[in-house]
């Protein structure tokens, strides 16, 4: 059977012509033999027969090619139209998705905005300190702040804080390198033109002393090279001017007329009393920020007696970086613009005005001022001869009066009061009458710089030198008071005895002993 | 350089203007215009093998649509390692086994036909032709289609294999099997049929 099997196969390929010449030689002479084979081969042509016709030919498909061009045309378009919107899709995607979490909370952006400023202005009022104590400030310097409108930053005096008017009179304040150099003692010869006795100088010094606390709140600085500035410092500087021309009035009258002879105001106690008054008045929370990237407006409340507290341990680490000789740090300031700032600070931008360079910065005031009278004082060094040649002759006459105490705390000092003057009027503004007087004393100032250094530090190391030195004299003049006295005692004794008699010796011990009776 | 003019003189392969192998260079080098004399050469035959492969005239079109577009994207990778119509109908083929793996998943989840008894009593107007095509329909494929390549197409044995991707003995031994079957089935009508 697996015979006939394996025969009737090499039959079916057979009739399908697929044997090779041997198997088909083999085939045809067993099928000779065969009857089976021979009934199998006719039964497997018939069955070809049957199967080749029982399928027409597919009849032709006329759009076939029509069909399939469009398919294909279609199939490359969709796949570049889909590769040209995936990027563009996913944009849209994420925008969508922006524009949701914006409907639904508009204030995002603003917020993170504000956080980031927050967080930026946090940064910069960290551990911000009065910068003024640093530069050690001495009544000098304060003196002239309020005359000359000029407060140095460092030690060294290579920056200085420049208070001025530009020319539409508004009031600015720079920050810039100290192109001038300073002529020194203004202050004394300021003293010295007013004849004032060592009690009124006492009390000019402790005039000008008062404000320097309320001076050094007013500019801070901080690690970060933030410079933080208070508006008031305007004011400030004409209270302190007010302040010192209204004692130095009452204590000198003659002298100061002389001084600034066409001037029609009154320094009376009360006009600055209502200065003062106003000038405490003055929102003094808000400080201009100069940052190394940004300069912006902030509340800030420095709270001078907490600093005060702290003035000890910090007056000891200035004290050893002095003895280091290490020069603080310079401030410099690399702003590109304020203008971000505009929109959305439009009340600030009214006020103030900032102009930055690369080495320093401008900031003008608008509307920030008290109303107090501006004066400038002539130069001192150029009518000094002319005043102490006046004031020869000329006793001012002082009429007594009790000692009175003005303001507050923060402005305690005592000065003699007299009757206000009823001559003039009180608000006047000088600067007018001043004006022309002020522009030549400026030149004289250029004109006369030298280059000398006002050191009030060498000042006051000379004095406590000479101080060590009065105790060293003592010390001597004791020991010789001592050796004196037991020459005395032998002398006393010899005295008694005439076979020692001298008078060589009597009269030198004699007239050391007056010299004792007199010490 | 000789040795330059010796690869020249390898290199010619004498193709006439009408010859698969031509065309498709020439689709490969970017005249893809030719595409539609491939297709024009083609088309019926790949037609008619779906046909007669499905037993069916339902979507021969659509199967033959995919076939050349199949062939249009992969035109340009072709190595030349054996004749454009062995790979063109092992295209066909599969496409068509793709087809009926499908249609056969399709009908389990069907609701259950009342088949039609094909062969139980045949009238004396019935047509032969029908009745084989029914029996050869009812052949399991791997039965059915080197049958069908043989004997509706004049495929030959090795034709048959390169298109289906197995042995020659393989497709000698199943067009037998298929004959085998085929005369069981139409054995009732053995007297009909003249067999």
């Amino acid at each position: 059977m697996r015979k006939n099997k394996t025969d009737i196969e090499l039959l079916s390929a057979y009739v399908d012509g697929e044997l090779s010449p041997a198997e088909k030689k083999n085939i045809e002479e067993k099928i000779k033999s065969s009857l089976e084979l021979q009934k199998e081969l006719t039964d497997l042509k018939k069955l070809k027969e049957l199967t080749s016709a029982s399928v027409d030919r597919i009849s032709e498909s006329p759009f076939f090619e029509t069909r399939l061009f469009a398919n294909l045309n279609a199939e490359s378009k969709s796949k570049i139209n889909l590769k040209k919107w995936i990027p563009i899709s996913s944009l849209t995607i994420v925008t969508l998705a922006l524009m949701a979490v914006l409907k639904f909370n508009p204030n995002l952006l603003d917020n993170i905005i504000k956080e980031q400023e927050s967080n930026l202005v946090g940064f910069y009022k960290e551990n911000l300190q009065p910068l003024l104590y640093a530069a050690n400030l001495t009544n000098e310097d304060i003196f002239n702040f309020a005359v000359y409108q000029e407060l140095p930053l460092d030690n060294t005096n290579n920056q200085i804080l420049k208070l001025g008017y530009d020319t539409k009179g508004a009031e600015y304040f720079e920050i810039k390198k100290a192109n001038e150099i300073k002529e020194p003692d203004n202050l004394r010869k300021f003293v010295a033109a007013l004849d004032f006795d060592e009690d009124e100088i006492k009390k000019v010094d402790s005039i000008i002393g008062s404000y320097s606390n309320q001076i050094s709140a007013l500019v801070l600085v901080n690690d970060q090279n933030a410079v933080a500035i208070n508006p008031n410092i305007w004011n400030t500087r004409k209270l302190i001017l007010a302040d010192i021309l209204a004692f130095a009035e009452k204590h000198a009258s003659s002298n100061f007329n002389k001084m600034i002879p066409n001037q029609t105001m009154q320094f009376d106690d009360r006009s600055v009393a209502k200065w003062v008054n106003e000038a405490k008045a003055m929102k003094d929370n808000q400080y201009i920020f100069c940052t190394s990237d940004s300069i912006f407006k902030e509340d800030f409340v420095f709270d001078m007696t907490e600093y005060e507290k702290n003035l000890e341990k910090m007056t000891d680490n200035l004290a050893e970086l002095s003895e280091q000789k290490a020069i603080l740090r310079e401030y410099r300031f690399k702003v590109d613009s304020s203008n971000s700032r505009k929109k959305r600070n439009a009340d600030w931008t009214q006020q103030f005005q900032v102009f930055v360079d690369t080495n320093f910065i401008k900031v003008s005031v608008q509307n920030f001022i008290v109303d107090i009278p501006e004066i400038d004082l002539p130069n001192f060094d150029s009518i000094a001869i002319v005043i102490h040649e006046a004031t020869q002759n000329v006793r001012s006459v002082r009429p007594p009066a009790p000692p009175m105490t003005v303001g507050n705390n923060s402005y305690n000092y005592e000065y003699n009061t007299v009757a206000p003057r009823k001559k003039g009027r009180t608000d006047v503004n000088l600067d007018s009458l001043m004006q022309i007087k002020n522009k030549q004393n400026n030149k004289i100032r250029i004109e006369q710089n030298e280059n000398i250094k006002s050191d009030s530090q060498n000042n006051s190391i000379q004095f406590f030198y000479n101080d060590s030195l009065i105790l060293m004299h003592n010390q001597e003049l004791k020991k010789e008071m001592d050796n004196l006295r037991k020459e005395l005692q032998r002398f006393r004794e010899n005295f008694k005895d005439p076979q020692l008699k001298n008078n060589d010796t009597i009269k030198k011990d004699s007239s050391n002993d007056v010299d004792i009776i007199e010490i | 350089m000789e040795h330059e003019q010796n690869e020249n003189m390898q290199q010619p392969i004498i193709l006439s203007l009408d010859d698969d192998f031509s065309l498709i260079k020439r689709f490969i080098d970017g005249d893809e215009l030719v595409f539609s004399e491939l297709l024009k050469r083609h088309k019926e035959k790949v037609r008619n093998i779906i046909y007669i492969t499905l037993s069916n005239t339902d979507g021969v079109d659509d199967i033959a649509q995919e076939v050349f577009i199949t062939v249009y994207r992969h035109l340009k990778s072709f190595r030349f390692e054996s004749q454009f119509t062995t790979w063109l109908y092992r295209i066909t083929i599969n496409k068509c086994k793709d087809h009926l793996r499908k249609k056969n998943i399709r009908s389990i989840f069907l609701p259950l036909k009342d088949e039609e008894p094909v062969f139980e009593s045949i009238n004396e107007d019935t047509d032969i032709k029908h009745i084989v095509r029914n029996a050869i329909a009812t052949l399991p494929d791997k039965l059915r289609i080197p049958l069908v390549l043989k004997d509706l197409e004049g495929f030959s044995y090795q034709e048959i294999a390169d298109t289906m991707e197995c042995e020659i003995g393989t497709v000698k031994s199943r067009i037998f099997r298929a004959r085998e079957a085929l005369k069981k089935i139409l054995k009732p009508l053995e007297k009909e049929l003249m067999l």
